[in-house]
């Protein structure tokens, strides 16, 4: 069960903040929408079909799922307190993933743009870093390795 | 007696969930008793961090008998 987050639309707090049910990026944005708001950022991370000079089939994503609730409950908390949000929220995706489809989501919502950007840039970073999150990449030519974010590439 | 729980590349040299008899003091140790019982699995183990109740401790954290360890590789998310 993940924590419950005072400033997430009603309908949005029910979410896990880990799933295995695909992420609609539309659909999440139309909760987001507030009167009170001038700004809602949404970043998509999406399945590339490439990794440096591999050409990637598709990939598996695995999480420590009770910790990665958690640590994305407590970046969430952060970054709201720390630019006076509206509104912010992430969702990871985890088990078989396809080039195209959306891993991570992140959308932050503000009085003016500058807020909502920072955060956002702040949350899927610190996710990036620190969630106990892995992909394994499996390639077109049938190999398959477990690969770690590289931090300084990105 | 602890138990230890393995994620990801960690999988291909230990069972996901382990019991562990309580030899080693702190993380540090436990990090050494992990290498001896898996050579192959170092390379791995060396960039990993530890975690007890889903937050993360140092190598010098003291094992409480009963606790589970959680070992994280270097994240993959996004």
């Amino acid at each position: 069960m993940k924590p419950l987050v005072s400033f997430l639309p009603p309908e949005v707090d029910k979410l896990s903040f880990i799933t295995d049910k695909s992420i609609r990026p539309n659909i999440l944005l139309s909760s987001f929408h507030n009167p009170a708001a001038g700004a809602v950022v949404l970043f998509s991370g999406d399945v590339r079909n490439n990794n440096k000079d591999k050409a990637v089939a598709y990939l598996e994503y695995e999480a420590f799922t009770e910790m990665a609730e958690k640590l994305i409950a407590d970046v969430l908390i952060e970054a709201q307190s720390k630019w006076n949000l509206i509104s912010a929220f992430c969702q990871h995706r985890i088990g078989k993933l396809y080039p195209s489809e959306c891993a991570v989501i992140v959308i932050t919502v503000s009085k003016h743009r500058k807020e909502a950007y920072l955060a956002n840039q702040f949350i899927i970073d610190t996710v990036k870093r620190d969630a106990p999150i892995w992909k394994k990449e499996f390639y077109t030519n049938g190999g398959a390795e477990w690969k770690a974010n590289d931090l300084s590439s990105e | 007696m602890i138990t230890i729980q393995f994620f990801a590349a960690l999988k291909d040299y230990f069972e996901e969930k382990v019991e562990w008899p309580i030899h080693s003091k702190t993380i540090a140790e436990l990090k050494e008793e992990l290498a001896k019982a898996q050579p192959k699995a170092v390379p791995v183990l060396n960039t990993c961090r530890f975690a007890v109740n889903l937050a993360f401790v140092n190598d010098n954290y003291l094992i409480n008998d009963n606790e589970t360890i959680s070992i994280i590789p270097p994240a993959g998310g996004g």
